[in-house]
């Protein structure tokens, strides 16, 4: 009798979410295939998207390359915090998550007045003799911005599987004649792969539809995605369009995080930092 | 290796502070630059607390992010406790649906959310302000839901379900069970959950910016907004102060944290008295942001009338430097209305902006072409005059005569009027190069160019290059200057509007092509720039002018305001602040007179008979050179196949190829 309550608790919830995520993804569809003069049916939207694909191979490059940079820096620097004290640990953990909570727009364009060619790091160059260099405006500089602004997002997933690993598995390893290499590459790594995977999730996402920083350290050859969703919508006049460069960004995410899922053996729960 | 490990852990932590540190130092800086310390100051700090505008933007952001938070958290851990007692296979089906934002880009949920707000609200309900304070509501409660679920529903997985059967067992009914017992269990995971939803919601930038409307803007919208235009350094003092106080916050929560872990370890009880304290100092800070949040909310929002103004950026006199805050002179002689402005960069945009549907705006600024268009697609309202008595000091020539755009006078009153021209640095730019539209074009100053950002513009700026009408229909004519612009895109440093500002001003770029009062007014911040207009080749003359579109509110109150613009004096102390021609000959004894004797501002006839007005073409076209432009600019190299069936079928093959290899691995796994 209670049972059956309780369950119907859950069914304002599913209507909301239905509501409010699968349903505005059919609207988005719905633009994506209606042609925005006539409003008919049509699947032109879709046929001119031939021509952003080298964007979408660009966003796609950057990210995959910005999840890398993460992964090889953010490892060391969860497996350091994994292994201090835990009064060292919390607040290691509190000095990773403070940067995520101030607002990314200011902290992306304190870089533009570090980066740029009268900007700090130039001037200090300069200053010494080297010279000025061409750091803002490059694809490493998004690659840079992307890094930077959701270098925690790695952390924070590989930390919380560092932590909950067993440390007598590492022992038994070392006392089985392993050398600390092949700790690492036979016990440490496997076990962390969950980590591992959420945390490439949880950079290559945002960074692949981000457009604040393209359009802030990017020059004018590194559009990505984003960039253009946010013109088609905001100045291009063509909402249509705009949705259909959405409708592949989504299957685009939908894709790489359902592969994701599935190999890294992902339970129901999802993704939490 | 351990130590390698810490120097790494360092080097990582300089470098995720290094940007806060230079927004901290930018905050104490008396300059405007962030890249330049000139000085030590606490004037921003000061200044910051007497913007009110600022301030109820940040309370604004503090009201959403509570309200969205004690809903969802409410709404979110009922729903938990319902889904927890579901059939495992419904279960998992809810739960991916749960996963949907948290997957999702946020731009891509903030575009359905939008379209899903305007389709339904405006399109079917016939709503004109569809998108306004709810919907932003909706839109983060729908992105802090999953994060309170996700958090509550471990904590009601682990818990022992003996316990509610004990509880009901002990005379508990079923909903004092889950009172007395259940979310005592699960009161971590609540707390964590809404924790992580308040954060996101009071931080959320992309999301908000499709589904805000004009009644209601958070701060980080408005920020991306500030960070276009020159960025106020009190902007920098107000982050110090949030850096400050979330640090604290932090801190605070932890050394808790730490305590009480201490406590469990030492297995002493908790005294009554430092429990109660605790939830004192809980309690006292929820009553105390959503007061704060309140006042800061309803002090702005007395009973009056809302008057939505949409601008160009630095586009009316403020009150900086010594000018006249027009704003504030308006709400003092009209106290009953006060003014909302906000900004667009483009014609284009406004348009966009307009069309989209969704928002309420007043008064708009439009240039002749754009207003033309809008006319001839009924997005404008009739004025009445009898409300503008001051249309009456409006030059007759060329404005109320033969004018292009509104020759009846019955839609638009000018507002400026000026010319498109080259602003370059005398320092780093050749006198000899400084020939024509061609500068732009030069190779020798590659990477120091600055293009104009909108479609019309820069179209333009070709069709003077190439000797070809601005206001040509011809489909080959304007695919050649779309080529033209394409050949110049390696040379650009970027494509901007507002943002030009900065750059020409700190020397980051040399060349822009840009409006005259805006020049003039950086020529005053650097004396090294220049301005140059290619007579020979043409250039295009422009009016801005005040119009009332059909998604108005407060027809009357928006005559009120344009009337008062045109009051000459006011209308001269507006020209002193954003160096634009006024369409008021009277206006110029208000007028500083450099300003008013400046042939930048004010060029001969001569020179003014050689520039062209943009006439509006035809929707097709509007829609074709903004394709044109787009491609033009804002791709990379698009030398690929030039199949339009690629995407289509990739599409296909890709979800087909996904659909197997799910459907391959599950069975794998079964086995």
């Amino acid at each position: 009798m209670k049972k059956n309550k309780s369950v119907l608790l859950s069914v304002p919830y599913m209507l909301w979410m239905l509501a409010f995520t699968l349903i505005p993804l059919c609207v988005v569809g719905y633009y994506a295939l209606t042609d925005p003069d006539t409003g008919a049916f049509s699947l032109g939207n879709l046929q001119d998207l031939s021509m952003y694909l080298p964007v979408l191979g660009q966003s796609v490059l950057y990210s995959l390359i910005s999840s890398l940079i993460c992964l090889l820096l953010g490892y060391p620097v969860a497996y350091y915090i994994a292994h201090r004290g835990p009064v060292a640990q919390k607040i290691l953990y509190m000095l990773v998550m403070l940067p995520m909570c101030m607002s990314f727009l200011l902290r992306t364009l304190a870089w533009v007045g570090l980066l740029q060619d009268t900007g700090i790091i130039n001037n200090i160059l300069d200053a010494i003799g080297i010279g000025r260099l061409q750091l803002i405006r490059t694809p490493g500089a998004v690659v840079l911005g992307m890094v930077y602004n959701y270098l925690p997002y790695m952390i924070l997933p590989l930390y919380s599987t560092l932590v909950k690993m067993d440390d007598r598995l590492i022992e038994a390893a070392e006392d089985l004649g392993c050398t600390p290499l092949q700790t690492f590459g036979r016990v440490i790594l496997p076990l962390s792969v969950p980590g591992i995977l959420s945390g490439i999730t949880m950079v290559f996402v945002p960074a692949v539809s981000t457009f604040y920083i393209s359009q802030k350290l990017g020059g004018t050859d590194t559009v990505l995605i984003g960039d253009l969703i946010e013109r088609l919508f905001k100045q291009g006049d063509n909402p249509n369009l705009g949705a259909a460069l959405s409708l592949v960004l989504m299957l685009l995410v939908f894709v790489c995080t359902g592969i994701m899922n599935r190999f890294g053996g992902d339970e129901e729960g999802g993704v939490v930092i | 290796m351990k130590k390698a490990n810490r120097i790494l852990t360092i080097l990582m932590f300089v470098f995720l502070y290094i940007p806060m540190v230079v927004l901290i130092v930018a905050s104490f800086n008396t300059g405007k630059d962030i890249t330049q310390f000139e000085g030590f100051t606490l004037k921003q700090y000061t200044e910051l607390f007497r913007d009110e505008d600022l301030l109820g933007l940040l309370g604004n952001s503090i009201l959403i992010a509570l309200l969205s938070t004690a809903i969802s958290v409410t709404f979110g851990t009922l729903a938990a406790v319902g889904i927890h007692r579901l059939k495992p296979k419904m279960r998992k089906l809810v739960m991916s649906l749960t996963n949907i934002p948290m997957t999702n880009p946020d731009i891509v949920t903030g575009v359905s959310l939008s379209l899903l707000f305007v389709f339904v609200g405006t399109g079917l309900l016939g709503n004109r302000e569809s998108l306004n304070f709810g919907t932003l509501l909706i839109a983060h409660v729908t992105f802090g839901l999953p994060y309170v679920i996700l958090n509550v529903m471990p904590k009601l997985q682990q818990m022992n379900p003996a316990l509610t059967d004990a509880a009901m067992d002990l005379g508990c009914t079923p909903v004092q069970a889950f009172f007395k017992v259940i979310i005592h269990e699960i009161m971590p995971g609540i707390v964590s959950g809404g924790i992580m939803a308040f954060t996101m919601s009071l931080d959320d930038f992309v999301i908000s910016y499709f589904v805000t409307g004009s009644d209601f803007v958070t701060l980080p919208v408005e920020i991306y907004t500030y960070t276009k235009k020159p960025i106020q350094p009190k902007v920098y003092a107000m982050f110090t102060l949030l850096f400050l106080l979330i640090a604290v916050l932090m801190v605070g929560m932890n050394l808790l944290q730490i305590r009480a872990d201490r406590k469990k370890d030492s297995k002493r009880p908790e005294s009554r008295g430092w429990r109660i304290a605790k939830r004192c100092v809980a309690g006292a800070l929820v009553v105390a942001l959503i007061v704060g949040g309140g006042f800061l909310f309803f002090g702005n929002r007395q009973e009056k009338i809302i008057l939505n103004v949409k601008n160009w950026g630095m586009n009316m006199a403020d009150g900086t430097d010594g000018t006249l805050d027009i704003i504030a002179a308006f709400e003092e002689k009209y106290p009953n209305i006060k003014v909302n402005m906000s900004y667009y960069e483009s014609n284009e945009a406004l348009y966009s902006q307009l069309k989209n549907g969704g928002i309420t705006v007043d008064v708009i600024i439009p240039s002749d072409y754009m207003i033309d268009r809008m006319i001839k697609e009924g997005m404008l309202e009739k004025l009445n005059f009898d409300n503008i008595p001051n249309f009456r000091y409006v030059d007759e020539e060329p404005f109320k005569n033969q004018n292009s755009y509104d020759p009846t006078n019955e839609y638009s009153v000018p507002y400026t009027w000026g010319t498109v021209g080259i602003l370059y640095n005398s320092k780093y730019v050749d006198e000899a190069d400084v020939t024509g539209w061609e500068l732009m074009w030069n190779e020798n100053y590659a990477g120091k160019i600055l293009m104009i950002d909108n479609s019309r513009d820069a179209m333009g700026i070709a069709q003077y290059l190439l000797g070809y009408d601005v206001n040509t229909m011809d489909k080959a004519q304007l695919q050649a200057c779309a080529d033209k612009l394409a050949q110049q895109r390696p040379l650009v440093q970027q494509y901007v509007m507002d943002q030009i500002y900065s750059t020409m001003e700190n020397e980051e770029a040399w060349i822009a092509a840009y409006y005259a009062g805006d020049c003039m007014l950086m020529m005053e911040n650097n004396p090294d720039l220049r301005f140059y207009l290619p007579e020979h080749q043409g250039f295009n003359r422009f009016t801005d002018a005040m119009c009332i579109p059909t998604c108005c509110k407060e027809k009357e109150a928006a005559e009120l305001f344009i009337n008062f613009l045109c009051d000459p004096e006011i209308s001269g102390a507006n020209m002193d602040y954003i160096c634009y021609a006024s369409p008021i000959s009277e206006a110029k004894q208000y007028m500083e007179d450099y300003l008013a004797e400046s042939d930048i501002i004010y060029p001969s006839k001569e020179v003014l008979a050689k520039g062209t007005a943009y006439r509006y073409l035809s929707e097709e076209t509007s829609r074709f050179v903004e394709g044109l432009y787009q491609n033009a600019t804002k791709t990379v190299d698009a030398s690929g196949p030039d199949n339009g069936w690629i995407v289509p079928a990739v599409l296909i093959v890709v979800m087909a190829g996904t659909m197997v290899l799910l459907i391959v691995t599950r069975k794998r796994r079964k086995l």
